[in-house]
């Protein structure tokens, strides 16, 4: 662990708390800017009975009568120790009530990426392995085919599929092994596709390069040449990918918690949208943005540790790009 | 007399013992080998035979089939490739052998030194991880004695610090560091036959030397058969017993390499041997004379370019690194001025100087009289269009895009210069200046042939009508015959247009056929400089005598090796500073 590497982590560290931050107080901005006061119109709405001395009692401990920027300041510390507020609907602190449905989302979306790996490794492990007349073309086409079926979809037919004709899991007990698992592999195909799709694309790659065929010559065996050789140049750009497919994951798991009756995070935005609780919604989004901004710093931290070749220069990674650039001896290979 | 005829006896026996060793069966034995790429054939009907302990090298150019044949032999091929005929490795067949069968060979039997040291280690993983996979095919089982002789191989192939080289990663290792490394790799399994793809093509010019040396070392210490590949006719008669010269993927001579390297019979061996500079340094004296005319009558006058006394510094990782140090040289008009020295030895950015590409920190640059420092942009930009550039590697340098009209119109395009009509005459003008005809000009790159694309890359930079031009390693990735081909267009313009080189190369031999005057590099330094003849006839500095030391010259070195067997753990060559851990 080399100083320049502390330097970097270091630096990406406070990148990502910045980030954080700002994305707390553009949700903050944008809530507040919203036109027709929401806050209010759901307070005043006839049919929640609340009386003038109560409006005011439930704004002046909201903090609403306070100009914008002291609102700002009291949201921002209380979202950095932690303090979220409370709901508008229950009177109940939203940290708690997220508290109550996160973990059966991150379990779905934990158990989404799992299958996702799973599945993009055994895909991409079949088309170097499964002989050409065996459908080595189907499974090529695997990523491309669910890449553009909706989760949705997926998730509909599972349920019919293995819930309804094979009773493998009740749609009434959605928490249940097999119910997590089915909604993990709703959740898990599409984010595989797009991981197997890159994954396919720099084994081939990595395949055609002269190091495949010098260490073949050493006697290397196919699986050994799989496993040693190519799994780990052809990974390396994974890394990102998955870090990308955080977002959907996130959004996957909202939809598929739908359509599988699942309690979590997705439906307590769903009520909280539909009955304007602003506090829960902005906590959520907020929330949203840490988890990918963590994935994503946690993505560049490894990047460095795992391909060898990254240089850190002024806090920035940097590949060098002499390997990529055709040599002379690259341009005398052409001697078919 | 019974002790007479004893000895007798024992002498015919020896004699039949002479007999039958000096016609073993070969080790390797080649016949009808043909490949194809679907329904393009490559190789056609090509066969020889290589005896145990022997060397032989298969000879041509790009596109000859040797690399192909070398595949075909250690089973290889990419996948379309396909081979027919026979390979018979050891008294066995093997090109129809399944895989399974054949694995056992590898390495094991026969191993491989690639092409490209920089593209042949995994990148990813560090050194010793892939030692261990070639220290797998020998017969120690423990771990820990496998890392022993690994390191060992790694001293025996020259490596400095084997330890600090098993835990390296290629990327921070040097070309010819990894290329001892790849070595060390094939011979570690103590294999019978090694297969040596170009092993010295992407590396200067010493270290070819001493990879080539320490190849041939191993080759007669673990009297291992040397299948060696290579594009250049000085290299294979200094390193093979035999040759095979390669055409299209058809045999066109073969025999033993005293034979075929003295008395060529076919036409193609014959100028193979005319095209290799080392070997004809005066080919091109007729056309050369005319600049050494000049530099007789011009000495005392001004030059058209004149570089004082120029120092450039670059910061990297907050250390300073002086990449061009007190460097001065004057080129007369007319004449050609060679830079030479090894990578990283200042030739380059000399010239980036030298085009206005970087700033000297110190130092004066005069073009025609007219000193560099200190203009405006729109002055510089006037003596930039007398001074033009030809790249090192028209493969890369040349747009795939453009057609060779709008490639070598461009310029008159940026400095627009008369009408289109007038433009589009004078871009036909450069080209056949060059050359080429006319039918190439709505052609893309991608349709010509390497010493075509460099005739364009030429055309480029004649087409302002340049009095300088700047020719960067102008051949290095071409063959030696289209190289033979591009000099003597690079002569001709001189000899007819009075134009100045500065001509930056690694490759003395060449610099000898073409260039009238020479400075040399070293670290940044001029070492040496003068006429090209004084240099090389009578060099003074050790760094030069060196450098034309490299130079293969087709003098057999294989009866120079003492026969056999030294102690193994004893490193056979020690590498030198520059090649050290970067």
């Amino acid at each position: 662990m080399s100083n320049a590497y502390l330097t970097y982590a270091a630096k990406r560290l406070g990148q990502a708390v910045v980030v954080i931050l700002l994305a707390y107080v553009f949700t903050f901005v944008v809530v507040s800017i919203l036109p027709g006061d929401p806050i209010t119109s759901v307070l005043r709405n006839p049919q929640n009975g609340f009386s003038e001395e109560e409006i005011a009692e439930i704004i002046a401990a909201q903090g609403l009568d306070k100009p914008v920027l002291v609102q700002l300041w009291h949201a921002l510390s209380g979202f950095v120790t932690g303090d979220l507020g409370m709901s508008m609907r229950s009177n109940r602190p939203v940290s708690t009530l997220i508290a109550e449905v996160l973990p059966s989302t991150l379990i779905l979306a934990g158990a989404g990426l799992a299958v996702a790996l799973l599945l993009a490794m055994l895909v991409a492990y079949g088309t170097r392995f499964v002989p050409k007349k065996y459908g080595q073309g189907l499974l090529r086409g695997f990523p491309s085919l669910f890449l553009s079926v909706p989760n949705f979809v997926i998730g509909l037919v599972l349920i019919h599929l293995f819930g309804f004709q094979l009773g493998l899991f009740r749609v009434i007990n959605p928490d249940s092994f097999w119910a997590t698992l089915f909604a993990a592999v709703a959740l898990g195909i599409p984010v595989s596709s797009q991981i197997a799709e890159v994954l396919i694309a720099n084994l081939d790659k990595e395949a055609e390069q002269e190091y495949a065929a010098v260490a073949r010559s050493r006697g290397i065996g196919q699986l050994k040449l799989f496993v040693s050789h190519l799994l780990k140049p052809a990974s390396l750009p994974v890394v990102t990918v998955i870090a990308l497919t955080i977002g959907e994951l996130l959004g996957g798991s909202l939809i598929t918690e739908t359509v599988f009756g699942r309690t979590g995070v997705g439906s307590l935005v769903q009520r909280s949208v539909s009955t304007q609780d602003l506090p829960v919604l902005q906590a959520i989004v907020s929330l949203g943005a840490v988890v990918f901004v963590l994935v994503n710093l946690i993505a560049d931290l490894l990047y460095p540790l795992l391909d060898p070749r990254v240089k850190i220069l002024g806090g920035s990674k940097r590949r060098p790009t002499t390997s990529d650039e055709p040599s002379i001896g690259s341009a005398k290979a052409v001697n078919p | 007399m019974a002790s007479q005829d004893r000895l007798n006896t024992r002498l015919v026996s020896i004699k039949n013992a002479a007999a039958s060793a000096a016609q073993p069966a070969p080790l390797l034995s080649v016949k009808n080998l043909s490949v194809a790429y679907g329904a393009n054939r490559v190789v056609h009907d090509v066969g020889f035979e290589l005896g145990r302990g022997k060397s032989l090298a298969l000879i041509g150019e790009s596109g000859s089939g040797k690399s192909t044949i070398a595949r075909a032999v250690l089973r290889l091929l990419p996948g379309a490739g396909h081979a027919t005929g026979e390979v018979e490795f050891d008294g066995r067949e093997i090109l129809g052998l399944p895989e399974r069968q054949f694995r056992p060979l590898r390495g094991r039997a026969i191993g491989f030194v690639p092409q490209d040291p920089g593209n042949s280690l995994n990148p990813v993983r560090t050194i010793g991880v892939q030692a261990m996979e070639a220290a797998s095919l020998t017969d120690e089982t423990n771990a820990a004695l496998r890392k022993v002789l690994i390191l060992e191989t790694f001293a025996q192939v020259g490596l400095d610090n084997p330890q600090r080289v098993y835990d390296s990663y290629p990327h921070q290792l040097s070309g010819g560091m990894l290329q001892r490394v790849l070595i060390g790799l094939a011979v570690l399994p103590r294999p019978a036959l090694l297969v040596a793809d170009e092993p010295t093509s992407a590396l200067d010019v010493t270290i070819q030397k001493r990879i080539l040396d320490l190849l041939t070392r191993l080759q007669h210490d673990l009297d291992i058969s040397l299948l060696l590949i290579t594009h250049d006719l000085a290299i294979a008669a200094e390193r093979a017993d035999q040759l095979v010269v390669l055409k299209d993927g058809a045999v066109q001579e073969a025999g033993k390499t005293r034979t075929v390297f003295s008395s060529p019979n076919s036409a193609y061996a014959r100028k193979l041997h005319a095209d290799v500079p080392a070997l004809n340094p005066d080919r091109y004296a007729k056309l050369r004379d005319p600049g050494f005319r000049l530099l007789d009558r011009t000495s005392g006058t001004a030059s058209k370019i004149e570089v004082s006394a120029v120092t450039k510094t670059f910061a990297v990782d907050g250390k300073v690194l002086t990449a061009v140090d007190d460097v001065s040289f004057s080129v007369p008009a007319g004449t050609t001025h060679a830079l030479v020295g090894e990578s990283g030895s200042g030739k380059t950015t000399t010239i980036r100087l030298l085009l206005g590409l970087d700033e000297p920190d110190t130092g004066e640059i005069a073009i025609a009289g007219e000193n560099l420092a200190g203009r405006s942009q729109q002055q510089l930009r006037s003596v930039w269009r007398q001074l033009q550039l030809v790249y090192q590697n028209p493969f890369t340098s040349l747009d795939p895009t453009w057609t060779v009209e709008k490639l070598v119109r461009e310029p008159l395009d940026r400095f627009k210069v008369g009408t289109a009509a007038e433009r589009s005459e004078q871009v036909r003008e450069a080209l056949s200046n060059v050359g080429l005809g006319e039918h190439l000009l709505s052609r893309k790159p991608g349709a010509l042939s390497g010493g075509q694309r460099q005739r364009v890359a030429i055309a480029r930079a004649l087409v302002l009508k340049p009095d300088v031009i700047v020719l960067d390693e102008p051949t290095s990735a071409l063959d030696v015959s289209v190289q033979a081909d591009i000099v003597e267009v690079l002569l001709s313009l001189q000899a007819r247009l009075g134009l100045t080189y500065v001509f930056v190369s690694h490759d003395l031999a060449l610099v000898r056929q073409l260039a009238h005057t020479v400075s040399v590099m070293q670290r940044g330094r001029i070492v040496e400089h003068g006429r090209v003849s004084d240099i090389f006839d009578n060099p003074q500095h050790g760094y030069t005598a060196a450098l034309l030391d490299s130079i293969p010259s087709g003098i057999s070195t294989i009866s120079q090796t003492p026969p056999k067997a030294q102690p193994q753990a004893e490193p056979v060559i020690r590498t030198e500073r520059r090649e050290r851990i970067a």
